[in-house]
């Protein structure tokens, strides 16, 4: 499920656009870094929702078995991409998570511990050794991830863990990792508060269930188990940093865990499908009547269909839906899975790319049932985090052109109005239909051909000598071939950008060497497979 | 929530500097005569109407500020200090003496505005103050302001700029003086008159203390105002209604077809029913010269007095609504000349008016639902961070209005907030909603919503389609009408509708 309207920035005024390098040097090996700790709440904070949690770590005594017998401390060296020098490697940064062995010799861990790691070593208890470690899978819209030791030796004496179901309210459970970055296993315990939705702050966009625990929980608890009666009941991963909310963490329970190792199970990952549409409670007795519903509390209101989604075609705005997979659906959207009561989304969440779901619904007051074929809507993604990928750009006359998305977004601080629209309602206006890629100057390399261009930064491409750029792509086939002048329309009434081809053709080795720029362009996010992960050698 | 807006212009005195009273300068020499001061202070009540609860008033305030007495027993304070005023007091400094003073003529966009006592008498014995247009850069000005006794209170400052600036309404910019000059918080005062020789050289606009700095109205755009304020019809300052770029870039002035080193400025953007528009300026001309006067590629005369300026002082500092002003342009690379009727666009003539002051906002309530109209007087209800604290749709809407709305004769209305009743079960959490249709019909305006409500869809049910989720609301016309007095009872409200 997504949550519907990401809203970011927490009130920059001016982003400080000057041509400053965020990445950082790579940090002096000392050891008390933040354990796998990704995007913490301070980077996004949505109106009405508090704050959102920070992925946290877990340890425990002894009613589980000897737990250190399957716990891992993983270390993570990470390149995070620099947005603000896309063709830069990025900064290096430092973790230390947890995770545990299960089936299949293969360890289980949050996907922001590894997210975007470039070496992985594995430690276990009472071994002085150090194992490299690969990622199997990775995913990132439920925080998990699954890694392996090559080494075959490694899972010597390594127990694998267990699952358990979602554990009552108020039991207690106990949750095992290496916060803040020791090196000994550590335990704390606490009891079930809470099974609800929960936005998961790696990706920013996501919700799924989570399970709200008191056990403390920081850094480095990332990926530990947290535990009952000798089972895993979830995998511990935010919480909020101590100003906000004290004694609340949450965990991964075990239907999204179990679902992310059936999703892989054919040897890749296909994400979470999504409906891709809003809805509306149907509370109002006078809309009831006008909708021909009966007074049985049953039915929500279809408000958008993202054309983008699976949905479209098959439902429109106005449709009721009365049951999902026979399942009634409440005015409240609440069904009952399993004996728990829980959005009616819950039943699509525990489906697969490809997958069906069966709808009855009421259209025009008439009784019908459709089916709709499940998988993930791409415009998603652009509201959430990625994760090992290249950002996407092109530099053309000391102009850098780059497709919004949040983590744009939040590398600007981009607090412009019309920029801040497009992305907020890049899928409810279906401003993508328009603009899959919403192309932004975002950063101006001063050379004598651009001086007087710096007013026309922030702005969004439309079109190019008269043509329409949809895709960052098309953008780079129009500079390629460009005719002696080019003239870029941004959105809006602003003046054309308009540039000589010859100028920038002269220009383009002395931009690349003053700004160091290795590479002009980049148009796609993930390279070939291969060149990928070849950091892992012993 | 509520904007107070208002302490960002309100000002200060300064106790007289021993040091100060040496300098020989704009500091009348004649500061023991108080009797002839011409300075009045003025008191004012008021109330601002409130846009979460359109049919209430907001608390009074009171203010209390100087007035500066201007020949035909005018008084002259700015706009902030009057708007949305119940009752207004002029008081001589010296004696104490009040009267109650009318509103006579008021410019919110130029923050001026004269009031007049009803007791003709009142102002006798006042010799009134002359306007000396000729301030420039490095006069000294002093601030004049009254001790509790009645006593003067000057403060001396230096011109430092004189340049075309947004006023605190924010339609368009207009000629202002910028002093540094060391002024503390006193009781009073909006209107603080700077002065030079005795003349009244300009007005309080704001002051920043930290950095020492106040903006002042200058002389010349009180002399336009004072001067249409005698006509029967006051217009207010006159606009073109285009935008405009600098050609510095070598690019885009050849693109413009533009040679050599000329000045002029390319236009963007010509706005619907406006006087560039009427005159067939289009975009992509280069404006290169306005009445005599050259414009540069940055778009600045030569001023007599100041040097470089922003031609748009010509427009409204110099010129009136219903002037003919001729535009020198260039069109691919053709000279011709454009004859601009400039006229005075009104708040009323925006999508989302930019100001609502002394009148009451629109509203229609039904059923616990309440409709209103998008204005920025709205969206300022959020404080003075509006712009990031309103809902940021609406004020994406606001700020966007020419380039969403180019038909420019309609109103945005929404759903701003939904008062729990019966009919709005479930409905409770819905806010800032703009609305599409009501009972089928188009919606560009509330007194549209007013005639749509009347005639429900079948079955008697009143449905609202909204541009956002949940995109349809359906009420029950007759419970509607039913609960309304209660409603009316519960919440306190006056009216369920004003559409005046």
């Amino acid at each position: 499920m997504k949550r519907l309207v990401v809203i970011v920035y927490v009130g920059f005024l001016l982003a400080p656009f000057l041509h400053a390098q965020d990445s950082t040097p790579a940090p002096p090996p000392v050891e008390p870094q933040i354990p796998g700790q990704q995007p913490g709440p301070s980077r996004s904070s949505p109106p009405g929702q508090a704050v959102v949690p920070v992925p946290v770590p877990v340890a425990p005594p002894k009613p589980n078995g000897p737990v250190q017998k399957s716990l891992v401390r993983i270390t993570a060296t990470a390149v995070e991409p620099d947005y603000r020098a896309p063709w830069n490697a990025g900064g290096l940064q430092r973790g230390v998570g947890a995770g545990f062995v299960i089936s299949g010799n293969r360890i289980l861990t949050n996907a922001h511990v590894v997210a975007n790691s470039r070496y992985l070593t594995v430690e276990r208890d009472g071994d002085p050794n150090k194992y490299p470690a690969t990622v199997q899978f990775i995913a990132n819209d439920c925080d998990l991830a699954v890694i392996t030791v090559p080494a075959p030796d490694f899972v010597k004496n390594m127990i694998p863990l267990k699952f358990g179901g979602i554990p009552a309210l108020e039991s207690t459970v106990s949750a095992y990792g290496y916060p803040i970055g020791g090196e000994r296993m550590s335990v704390t315990t606490g009891i079930v508060s809470r099974v609800d939705f929960q936005l998961y702050s790696h990706s920013s966009i996501d919700q799924h269930l989570a399970i709200q625990i008191s056990a403390q929980i920081n850094p480095g608890n990332s990926g530990g188990p947290v535990m009952q009666d000798a089972k895993v009941v979830g995998v511990a991963f935010q919480g909020y940093s101590g100003d906000v909310a004290q004694g609340v963490a949450y965990m991964i329970p075990t239907p999204v865990i179990k679902r992310f190792l059936q999703d892989i199970s054919n040897g890749h990952y296909d994400e979470y499908p999504d409906l891709a549409i809003t809805y509306a409670k149907l509370q109002n007795p006078a809309q009831r009547r006008f909708l021909g519903l009966k007074d049985d509390d049953r039915g929500v209101l279809v408000s958008s269909v993202v054309a983008a989604g699976p949905s479209d075609g098959v439902l429109r705005q106005g449709d009721v839906l009365l049951a999902i997979d026979g399942h009634p659906i409440a005015s409240d959207a609440n069904v009952e899975v399993e004996g728990e009561r829980a959005q009616f989304e819950e039943v699509v969440e525990r489906k697969f790319k490809g997958d069906s779901v069966k709808f009855d619904i009421l259209r025009d007051k008439q009784p019908m049932t459709v089916t709709i074929k499940l998988y993930k809507p791409w415009p998603y993604s652009v509201q959430g985090h990625s994760y090992d990928v290249r950002p996407r750009y092109v530099l053309y006359g000391g102009l850098l052109f780059q497709p919004l998305n949040l983590d744009t977004l939040e590398a600007y601080r981009l607090s412009d109005l019309r920029l801040r629209h497009f992305f907020e309602y890049f899928i409810l206006d279906q401003i993508y239909l328009q603009h899959p890629d919403v192309i932004v100057l975002s950063n101006i390399l001063p050379d004598p051909i651009n001086t007087y261009l710096a007013p026309y930064r922030g702005g969004i491409v439309d079109e190019v000598n008269g043509k329409k750029i949809r895709t960052l792509g098309e953008l780079a086939d129009a500079f390629a071939q460009a005719p002696e002048r080019l003239v870029i329309r941004m959105i809006g009434d602003g003046p054309p950008l308009v540039l000589d081809r010859n100028k920038v053709e002269a220009a383009r080795e002395r931009i690349k060497t003053r700004y160091n720029v290795a590479k002009e362009q980049n148009l796609q996010e993930r390279p070939e497979a291969a060149e990928s992960k070849q950091a892992n050698k012993t | 929530m509520l904007r107070r807006s208002l302490i960002a212009f309100s000002i200060a005195l300064v106790a007289v500097d021993a040091t100060l009273a040496k300098k020989e300068t704009a500091i009348p020499p004649a500061a023991a005569k108080q009797k002839q001061l011409a300075l009045v202070r003025v008191n004012v009540t008021g109330q601002s109407y409130d846009y979460f609860r359109p049919w209430q008033k907001k608390a009074p305030f009171s203010k209390r500020a100087l007035g500066a007495v201007l020949s035909k027993g005018r008084v002259l304070v700015t706009a902030d200090l009057v708007g949305n005023q119940n009752y207004v007091e002029l008081e001589r400094a010296e004696s104490g003496e009040k009267t109650a003073a009318n509103v006579q003529v008021i410019d919110y966009e130029a923050n001026l505005a004269l009031l007049e006592p009803t007791e003709k008498a009142f102002l006798d014995g006042i010799t009134p103050l002359e306007i000396t247009p000729d301030t420039v850069v490095g006069d000294r000005l002093a601030a004049w302001q009254l001790e509790p006794t009645g006593a003067l209170i000057a403060t001396e400052g230096l011109v430092t700029t004189v340049q075309m600036m947004p006023y605190p309404i924010e339609v368009g910019q207009f000629l202002t003086y910028r002093v540094s000059i060391p002024m503390q918080y006193r009781e009073n005062s909006y209107t603080v008159p700077l002065v030079k020789n005795n003349k009244l050289a300009g007005l309080l606009l704001r002051y920043d203390s930290r950095s020492q700095l106040l903006d002042a109205i200058p002389a010349p755009i009180i002399t336009h105002f004072l001067k249409e304020a005698e006509s029967q019809n006051y217009r207010g300052f006159p606009s073109a209604g285009f935008s405009f770029f600098p050609t510095r870039d070598p690019e885009l002035r050849q693109f413009a077809a533009e040679k050599g080193k000329g000045g002029g400025v390319y236009v963007t953007n010509v706005e619907p029913g406006t006087p560039a528009m009427k005159a067939g300026l289009q975009v992509g001309d280069i404006v290169t010269g306005v009445g005599n006067n050259e414009i540069d590629q940055n778009g600045n005369y030569v001023d007599r007095l100041y040097g470089k300026i922003e031609f748009t002082n010509l427009l409204t500092a110099h010129a009136y609504a219903g002037d003919v002003v001729p535009f020198r342009i260039e069109r691919n690379g053709k000279p011709m000349q454009l004859n601009v009727t400039l006229e005075h666009r009104d708040a009323k003539d925006y999508v989302s008016p930019p100001y609502n002051l002394d009148q009451p906002p629109r509203y229609f309530v039904l059923g616990g639902l309440i409709f209103q109209e998008l204005s920025r007087q709205y969206l300022k209800e959020w404080g003075p961070n509006w712009q990031r604290e309103a809902p940021q749709r609406l004020v994406y809407m606001d700020h966007f209005q020419s380039e969403l709305f180019p038909q420019r004769t309609r109103r945005v209305v929404i759903l701003s907030q939904v008062l729990p009743a019966n009919s709005t079960i479930g409905y409770d959490d819905l806010a800032y909603l703009t609305v599409k249709k009501v009972n089928g019909k188009e919606i560009t305006s509330l007194d549209q919503l007013a005639e749509a409500v009347k005639q429900p869809v079948e079955g008697g049910f009143i449905k609202i389609e909204t541009e956002e989720d949940p995109k349809q609301i359906e009420l029950d016309a007759a419970q509607v009408a039913a609960e309304a007095p209660a409603l009316q009872e519960n919440y306190g409200i006056s009216s369920l509708q004003r559409l005046q």
